[in-house]
């Protein structure tokens, strides 16, 4: 039985860092549609970027909030100044420009910091051998605990944003129809600019946490991540905030119990296999994802 | 009469192609200003090109400010509500958040202007958590112009509401914009290609035929015309 809490509780940490990143996906999508195949780069550059402050002597959590802050801004000024022009002739030029940005953070992290640095990253939650509590049965590492909880609050937060505010509320009408969006007074320009960086924000913080729990910083960092965040994102429907947490959960849980019970099979190489095999199910089921929305209309 | 709306030689269209060739209208203060034509004239691309939603040469005044070159959103804060053609709601959101976001260029509180249109449309205040893509035509038509007048605007552009309507709902439609017209002075710039209930709400008419004004006259000048029935009034 501790073996089951172990693997749920270890799948739960790991299913919080790809809800998170997937909750970046989504705020993406919903405003513009797409799918930013640069989300796992940009939190990967911005990590680095978190890495060099605290290099430089910061504290790493005023680090990882100016990490956070850049990444904002960043992500607002990609928006505006690669994202926007091309968008107006199609989405397969947002694709292409996004792929050319993931190679090109890719590469420039590694001019900058040296291929393949190995930088050493500090946690933000206590890290040290004996920092854990034991529940039932299962060693309950603070660290994995801190990374759940943030992304809860965090995915409060979002939902708080979009539901409750001023601001959410024109977010999601830009969504819905962007050019009514526009005719009744909303500034869709900094709509979007205001979703990529939100994403791009919180794309800094779960890098940080990530490069927390191997303890190093890599241009590599985030390609796993990002491929169970898209995943979680389509399982989740792609447009729906509470669907993109839980199957980044369920997919954390569900590939760590797969490769925990069955090491010689699956085993820690083709656990990615079995969360792509969940979703490939799913979506043959339920085309929307499981939380996903039809578009409503009556003429 | 203050004049609220002047276009001077207004241009627009899509691309390289222009539709608008110089429409020159303009409406007064408290009018309901109908513009007739047929599929292609150019209604839609006129008022598009009224509140900024394309790209667009010429003047247009409103409330004696050059506004022709203002993104769609400013045009909103100046004081003008669109109802697109195809009414234009958010589908996914509810019927309150579509009046809510409807007062999004005010600053000040709007609680009781929801509560207002409530009283003006109880259907609405039925289905106020239901989200507006379950709506039927006619309650959808409602909701936009709510939503639309939710701005408090000086002037309303309504592109077509009538469409895939019922004659009764556009019927009761209709006698909604006219109450509004003559109980708080709203203007109402409203374009159809169907005319016969709109000529009976209209302080003055303009036809608009292949992206020019031919004519303008009192809405009794247009329903005695000949040539204006056979084409616009079907009878």
């Amino acid at each position: 039985m501790s073996r089951f809490f172990q693997y749920l509780f270890d799948g739960l940490s790991s299913g919080a860092i790809y809800s998170l990143l997937a909750l970046c996906l989504v705020v993406v999508y919903r405003g513009t549609g797409y799918l930013n195949f640069a989300q796992g780069e940009m939190s990967m550059f911005c990590t680095f970027l978190v890495w060099k402050l605290n290099d430089w002597g910061m504290p790493l959590w005023l680090a990882a909030i100016s990490g956070m802050l850049i990444g904002y801004l960043g992500g607002a000024t990609v928006e505006t100044t690669l994202i926007r022009p091309v968008a107006k002739r199609s989405q397969f030029a947002v694709f292409v420009v996004a792929i050319g940005l993931f190679l090109g953070l890719n590469s420039l992290a590694g001019a900058i910091w040296g291929a393949p640095p190995q930088e050493t990253m500090p946690s933000l939650f206590p890290n040290e051998p004996d920092d854990f509590q034991r529940i039932f049965g299962a060693s309950w590492r603070y660290q994995s605990i801190g990374i759940l909880i943030v992304g809860l609050v965090v995915t409060g937060l979002l939902f708080a944003l979009f539901n409750k505010t001023r601001f959410g509320l024109a977010m999601r009408a830009v969504a819905s129809n962007a050019d009514s969006a526009r005719l009744v007074g909303v500034n869709t320009g900094r709509v979007l600019a205001a979703s990529w960086g939100l994403a791009a924000a919180i794309g800094a913080l779960a890098g940080t946490m990530v490069a927390g729990t191997t303890g190093e910083v890599v241009p590599g960092l985030m390609f796993s991540y990002f491929v169970y965040a898209s995943a979680a994102a389509t399982l989740g429907g792609f447009d729906s905030l509470g669907g993109a947490v839980i199957a980044g959960l369920t997919i954390g849980v569900v590939e760590n119990m797969a490769a925990g019970y069955a090491p010689k099979w699956i085993g820690q190489e083709m656990r990615l296999g079995v969360a792509l095999l969940i979703i490939l199910g799913v979506l043959l089921i339920k085309p929307t994802g499981l939380f996903g929305e039809q578009k409503v209309s009556r003429v | 009469m203050s004049e609220i709306l002047r276009t001077h030689d207004l241009r627009a269209g899509y691309g390289l192609i222009e539709v608008l060739h110089g429409v020159n209208i303009n409406v007064d203060a408290g009018e309901i200003v109908v513009v007739l034509g047929a599929n292609g004239a150019g209604k839609t691309t006129m008022m598009r090109a009224i509140s900024g939603m394309i790209p667009r040469t010429g003047v247009v005044d409103f409330l004696a400010d050059d506004i022709a070159h203002l993104s769609a959103h400013k045009v909103t804060a100046r004081g003008i509500a669109h109802v697109p053609q195809g009414r234009g709601t958010f589908p996914e959101l509810t019927v309150e958040e579509n009046l809510r976001i409807g007062a999004h260029s005010r600053r000040d509180s709007f609680a009781a202007d929801i509560d207002y249109w409530y009283g003006v449309f109880p259907r609405l205040q039925e289905r106020r958590l239901q989200r507006a893509g379950s709506l039927s035509g006619g309650e959808q038509q409602m909701l936009a112009i709510a939503r639309a007048l939710m701005s408090r605007p000086k002037l309303l552009l309504c592109d077509e509401p009538s469409l895939g309507l019922a004659p009764l709902v556009t019927r009761e439609l209709f006698e909604v914009l006219q109450r509004l017209n003559s109980e708080t002075g709203l203007s109402v710039l409203l374009v159809e290609q169907n005319a016969n209930l709109a000529l009976e709400i209209a302080s003055r008419v303009y036809l608009l035929e292949t992206g020019e004004i031919v004519s303008s006259g009192t809405p009794d000048e247009y329903m005695n015309n000949d040539a204006v029935r056979k084409s616009y009034l079907g009878h």
